[in-house]
């Protein structure tokens, strides 16, 4: 049986950044999908950070890994308001439409 | 405390009339700076009498920190010894009196006051602060500021155009002087590692045989110093080559005349000479090109000033001369006799030149004595202050100047070198010349038939108080000032009231040489001035015609002297037209083609870079986010390959 | 850390400044009639008291090593006050006009101080982290603050999404440095680094994720898009707050960051630094002279200004942060002067943006003309104003350290920027004058006047900033 060993976690927690990374500027739809994909970048960190605890034996890792939750909560909820009042003055959610500014 | 106050209040009452003048106008701003003013004379009187009589020790008034980088250092704070206490009591008196003399000068200008009260008190803060440095960068300050406010004050009437180019020679030929003190800081700098007064004064014996090497030869590094701080001196102190921008300075108003062209700021090279005293006796070739140059000067603008027409511009070449007398004194060791001198000069030249503005004044703005005379019936006390000033002037006993330039004259005969020879005799020489054109104009403007036109004459009137008021105080200065100071300053107790603020070397003993000269040295500055004043009677009471008729018959002469030995005009060949052409070959081929061409095609090129830089910035949040990507991935790469 | 140490004591600024900001938040809600007026005061009076508390207050390490009080971080924990608070009054006339006159915008701005504060204290990535966090979050708020402005919420957005993305590699880094050096702690990690020829390929890759994180937040090339956009569409006295307390936060724990725990790999980092720098410098120089948008401007010139500030940090030497710190302050001081001018621009109630909007102010408002010509000047680094002095510290420093090609260009790029910046200048006093500005308030003309006072006099004034800088730069060297 293969033993699950830190470096199966790393790789996991690479694909989900690379994921995340690549849903933010391949999504060409819904800002919604961005702000899920920043979720996804985050619970990469967090898997790397509990990860790194458990194999090196410390718990400061688990420790930063909850205060990522409760901020990623306080950042999900700001995101949602502000594509609430995006929306309400644009009426569309579209990534390609938020291009007011350039230049 | 009281010292620090006298040197601010100035700068208080600047701000205040200049920034709020428009607000609370002109009445207002002219009294808050007159306050500030008399504020600061209070304060200045106060703080020289305390070191002089009530025992107060020397020492520095620590203001702030200012530089402080590496080893370079130069803190703001105000020297407090008998020579920059002597400069502060005097400058803050005169510039009061000047102050409240302009009230009534500047009543009928077109334009609103307040800008030039602001401007003479930063002047006075400015020459406050050159006096007080206790370092060389804030002397610097002071050097540039009082520039500044030169300039704002000779350009004051900005609509003329010769009040323009005045204020801009001043500045330029100001400047030309100012590269080589600045050089001459940089070298003491270098060669002592400070710029602080007492640290280089206490290290000049260390480095007395320090040299620089240049073109193979050896010149000693205090020499260069020296030269290079009094080529500075003489830009501001206006002595022979560098002298061109005084006489033009008259442009200004005639109270700025007074105050920075003949009491204060042109005596800033003297001070610097005494201030620096301790580096200048290291150097006695730097002395001796003081004394011949400062003797020149002394000759070559009294020869000047018995040919000039304009009233201001006979006082201002006055001027010149007089100060050339202060370096002669300087030159030999005599610091204490020019500073004594600079004292008495600035109350009886101040007093000359308030006097002529009252005369102006009275004559409507009338500045050229030929189309003067006869006006000592109209304005009386004018008349009598302008006498009191040009017998202080001329030298003659009891008056102010015949104690500080007999005491010039005598140092200079006693010094004994061959410079100081040829000092003396031009000391004397000048002395006749000075007595001849004091009386010249006090003749041309007072005495004879009047030549004026009848509209002016008809105007004719005497100044009111707050002009007459300065005046009287000043002739008191005029009058005892010498007789007064005199044993202060250069009697047997001068080494107590100067306190080691002026440095003697060892074996410079003028100071008591001269009290050893013969009577007829002592003397014979009085009879050249007595001489002077009858041939002054006689070529312009007695034979009116004489004048012209030696005008015409040493008609080159004449000319000569009238054009100012042709100064200006060799400037311009030799300096100005070619810069002038210079500047149009550079400016038609080298900027119209190669200069322009290269900035133009460069800021095309600026252009259109830019319009590529932001063409990534599409607004799009899918491109900003990739362009972090690529960044980062870049960063990562290039780390890791350097690695 | 050995000793559980709490040493909360370190941290009382920071605390009593959270305190106040909740105090404020409770009021504003319990009162019946909105007071933004009130709650902008009392904010004020909370910076000003937690001003005294930082510069009285006590120094040394608390919280088990997560906080450190010294030079340095009261240094520039005074910058952000005094940043935050000029915002605030900066803020309220415009709020008024433009309909966004709530109390919260105050209290915002009072947690991101908070934030800021605990950035320049962190000495470690948790405490980097939250503090870096709790700015974040409430400048994305304020960005997205007028709520009916499209371009408004639009800046939100952008900032807010990008934001994340970087918050997201910033952590990524943190947790690959976590992992493969076995500690968060800036003393410890700086231990683990203390042989650079060992240290692995992971942590390095995580600390150029930390890195890159970081630069976003001080907007230099290439983390710095959002900057333009954001600039613009983010109501001007928040642009006005994000052009000067963030930069030197950011700004604050990003030298923090490079030279105490990542000190030893300096050899490393410093050529990415150069880049970064030289890149910024260069984009910021180039960007600004095709905008018609004096906001906008103003985002380009601040990367430019960034750049500049870098040079600093890549000479890695004591005088390099000097250089970095003074930097800091005169370009706080200029910038928030240059907005107190743009917030002064509006007619008839309405705000205008344009450059062209400035044409011929010297007629029209000579004051003002002035100001906004020291700022420039200023700005373009030409003595004797404080700008040249910020240009010239962290010149001397790249100097010093043998970094010609930095201080070269950061010279030629000096006078590529010049150019914009002048043409301001030469718009206000020289074209057809426009119409003319509504009447000022007087926050604006104080907060101008005073920044403009700070810009003439700093070659007068200068020593004590200097020393100050001095003991900060020290600090950071133990």
């Amino acid at each position: 049986m293969l033993a699950v060993g830190i470096g199966h976690y790393l790789t996991v927690s690479a694909i989900l950044l690379v994921l995340g990374v690549f849903g933010i500027f391949l999504n060409r739809k819904n800002i919604i999908v961005i702000l899920m994909s920043i979720e996804l970048i985050l619970l990469a960190v967090n898997l790397n950070l509990v990860a790194f605890s458990a194999s090196l034996g410390d718990l400061v890792g688990q420790v930063l890994a909850m205060f990522v939750l409760t901020v990623a909560a306080a950042e999900a909820a700001i995101g949602l308001a502000i594509v609430v009042v995006y929306f309400r003055g644009r009426g569309s959610i579209e990534v390609e439409d938020v291009n007011l500014m350039k230049g | 405390m009281i010292y620090a106050v006298a040197v601010f209040a100035p700068l208080v009452g600047s701000v205040i009339s200049g920034l709020f003048g428009r607000a609370i106008g002109d009445r207002a701003a002219e009294l808050t700076s007159i306050l500030c003013m008399v504020l600061a004379a209070v304060c200045g009187a106060v703080a020289f009498a305390d070191l002089v009589w009530g025992g107060a020790t020397p020492g520095v008034v620590p203001i702030a920190s200012w530089f402080d980088v590496g080893g370079f250092r130069a803190p703001w704070a105000l020297r407090y010894d008998t020579l920059a206490a002597v400069m502060v009591a005097m400058v803050t008196l005169v510039s009061t009196l000047i102050h409240i003399y302009s009230v009534g000068y500047m009543a009928h200008d077109e334009y609103p006051t307040y800008r030039f009260f602001s401007y003479l008190s930063l002047f006075s803060f400015a020459m406050l602060m050159l006096v007080t440095a206790d370092n060389l960068a804030q002397l610097f300050f002071g050097w540039e500021g009082v520039g500044l406010a030169s300039y704002l004050l000779i350009g004051y009437w900005y609509d003329r155009p010769s009040a323009c180019a005045a204020a801009i020679k001043a500045f330029v030929v100001n400047r030309i002087a100012d590269l080589f003190f600045v050089i001459g800081i940089a070298l003491t700098f270098f060669r002592f590692g400070s710029i602080e007064l007492s640290t280089i004064f206490a290290a000049v014996p260390s480095h007395m045989s320090d040299s620089y090497v240049l073109f193979g030869h050896n010149y000693r590094s205090l020499e260069v110093i020296g030269v290079l701080l009094f080529i500075g001196a003489m830009g501001k102190s206006a002595q022979i080559g560098l002298h061109t921008w005084l006489p033009d300075a008259m442009e200004g108003p005639t109270p700025v005349s007074a105050l920075i062209h003949a009491a204060t700021m042109v005596t800033a090279g003297v001070f610097l000479m005494a201030r620096m005293s301790p580096v200048m006796e290291a150097a006695p070739i730097a002395k001796e090109i003081v004394v011949v140059v400062g003797a020149s000067t002394a000759l070559f603008a009294a020869t000047v000033g018995c040919t000039q027409n304009d009233i201001k511009r006979v006082i201002a070449y006055s001027t010149c001369s007089q100060l050339g007398y202060m370096f002669i004194a300087a030159g030999v060791g005599a610091y204490q006799v020019a500073i004594f001198h600079l004292i008495t000069h600035a109350f009886f030249k101040a007093l000359l030149f308030l006097g002529s503005g009252s005369v102006i004044h009275a004559m409507s703005g009338e500045q050229d004595m030929r189309k003067m005379g006869g006006l000592w019936r109209k304005i009386p006390y004018t008349y009598a202050v302008m006498w009191v000033g040009s017998l202080a002037l001329a030298g003659l006993p009891i008056f102010a100047g015949y104690y500080s330039k007999d005491a010039i004259l005598e140092a200079a005969f006693s010094a004994g070198s061959a410079a100081a020879r040829y000092g003396f005799v031009c000391g004397v020489a000048a002395a006749f010349l000075t007595a001849f054109y004091s009386w010249r104009l006090l003749f041309m403007t007072f005495h004879g038939e009047s030549r004026a036109e009848a509209h002016v004459l008809a105007h004719v009137h005497e100044s009111p108080p707050v002009m007459t008021v300065p005046l009287g105080v000043l002739s008191l200065g005029a009058i005892f000032s010498g007789m007064g100071f005199r044993d202060l300053f250069i009697g047997s107790g001068w080494p107590h009231f100067w306190r080691g603020s002026i440095v003697n070397a060892a074996g410079n003993n003028v100071l008591e040489a001269m009290e050893k000269v013969p009577a007829t040295i002592g003397t014979l500055p009085v009879v050249m001035g007595l001489l002077g004043i009858v041939l002054a009677y006689a070529m312009y009471i007695a034979m009116p015609l004489l004048p012209n008729i030696l005008a015409r018959t040493f008609r080159p002469v004449y000319l000569f002297l009238l054009n100012k030995w042709y100064f200006d005009e060799l400037y311009d060949a030799i300096f100005v037209r070619p810069g002038f052409a210079l500047a149009r070959m550079l400016w038609q081929v080298a900027d119209a083609t190669i200069i322009d061409g290269v900035p133009n095609g460069v800021a095309s090129l600026a252009t259109e870079s830019s319009a590529q830089a932001v063409k990534l910035q599409t607004g799009s949040i899918a491109v900003y986010a990739f362009t972090m990507l690529i960044g980062l991935v870049a960063l990562l790469s290039i780390f890791l390959l350097l690695r | 850390m050995s000793a559980v140490v709490m040493n909360w004591i370190v941290a009382l600024p920071e605390l009593v400044l959270a305190v106040c900001g909740m105090a404020i938040l409770l009021l504003g809600v319990a009162q019946k009639r909105e007071n933004p007026l009130l709650a902008s005061m009392l904010s004020i009076g909370a910076l000003v008291l937690a001003g005294v508390l930082v510069v009285s207050g006590s120094r040394g390490q608390g919280y088990e090593g997560q906080l450190i009080s010294d030079a340095f971080s009261t240094f520039l924990a005074v910058l952000i006050l005094v940043g935050a608070a000029l915002a605030i009054m900066l803020s309220l006339e415009y709020n008024q006009l433009q309909r966004i006159y709530r109390f919260e915008f105050p209290v915002l701005i009072v947690f991101a101080a908070v934030g800021m504060m605990v950035m320049v204290k962190a000495t470690n990535l948790m405490s980097l982290y939250l503090g870096l966090e709790l700015q974040s979050l409430a400048i994305y708020v304020l960005a997205a603050f007028a709520r009916d402005d499209l371009r408004s919420a639009e800046a939100g957005l952008k900032y807010f999404v990008l934001g994340c993305l970087a918050s997201g590699l910033l952590l990524y880094g943190i947790s690959l440095v976590y992992g493969f050096s076995g500690s968060m702690d800036f003393a410890r990690l700086s231990r683990a680094f203390a042989t650079p020829a060992s240290v692995s390929a992971g942590l390095v890759v995580g600390m150029v994720f930390v890195l890159a994180g970081l630069a976003f937040k001080v907007s230099v090339v290439p983390f710095h898009m959002w900057t333009p956009d954001v600039y613009e569409g983010a109501p001007t006295p928040v642009t006005t707050f994000i052009a000067t307390a963030p930069k030197v936060a950011a700004m604050g724990l990003l030298l923090r960051t490079m030279i105490v725990p990542f000190g030893h790999l300096l050899a490393q980092w410093q050529q990415l630094v150069v880049l970064v720098s030289i890149a910024s410098m260069v984009l910021g120089a180039l960007g600004a002279i095709g905008q018609v948008n004096i906001k906008r401007l103003m985002a380009y010139s601040a990367i430019g200004h960034m750049g500049y500030a870098l040079i600093g940090l890549a000479a890695g030497t004591e005088a390099g942060v000097r250089g970095v710190l003074i930097y800091l302050l005169v370009y706080m001081v200029m910038s928030a002067g240059a907005f107190a001018v743009i917030l002064a621009m509006r007619r008839r109630g309405m705000a205008v943006e344009a450059i062209a909007d400035l044409a011929g102010l010297s007629s029209t408002d000579p004051a003002l003309a002035l100001l906004m010509t020291i700022f420039m000047f200023s700005l373009a680094g030409i003595p004797p104003l404080s700008g040249f002095f910020g240009k010239f510290y962290v010149f001397l420093a790249a100097v010093q350290a043998g970094q010609w090609t930095l201080a070269i260009i950061g010279v030629l790029t000096s006078v590529v920027g010049a150019y914009y910046y002048i043409r301001i200048v030469k718009v206000m006093y020289f074209d057809e004058p426009a119409a003319r500005f509504d009447v000022r308030h007087p926050a604006i003309s104080i907060a101008g006047g005073a920044t403009a006072l700070f810009t003439v006099l700093f070659l007068a004034i200068a020593g004590p900033f200097i020393s100050a800088a001095d003991l900060a730069a020290k600090a950071l060297f133990g």
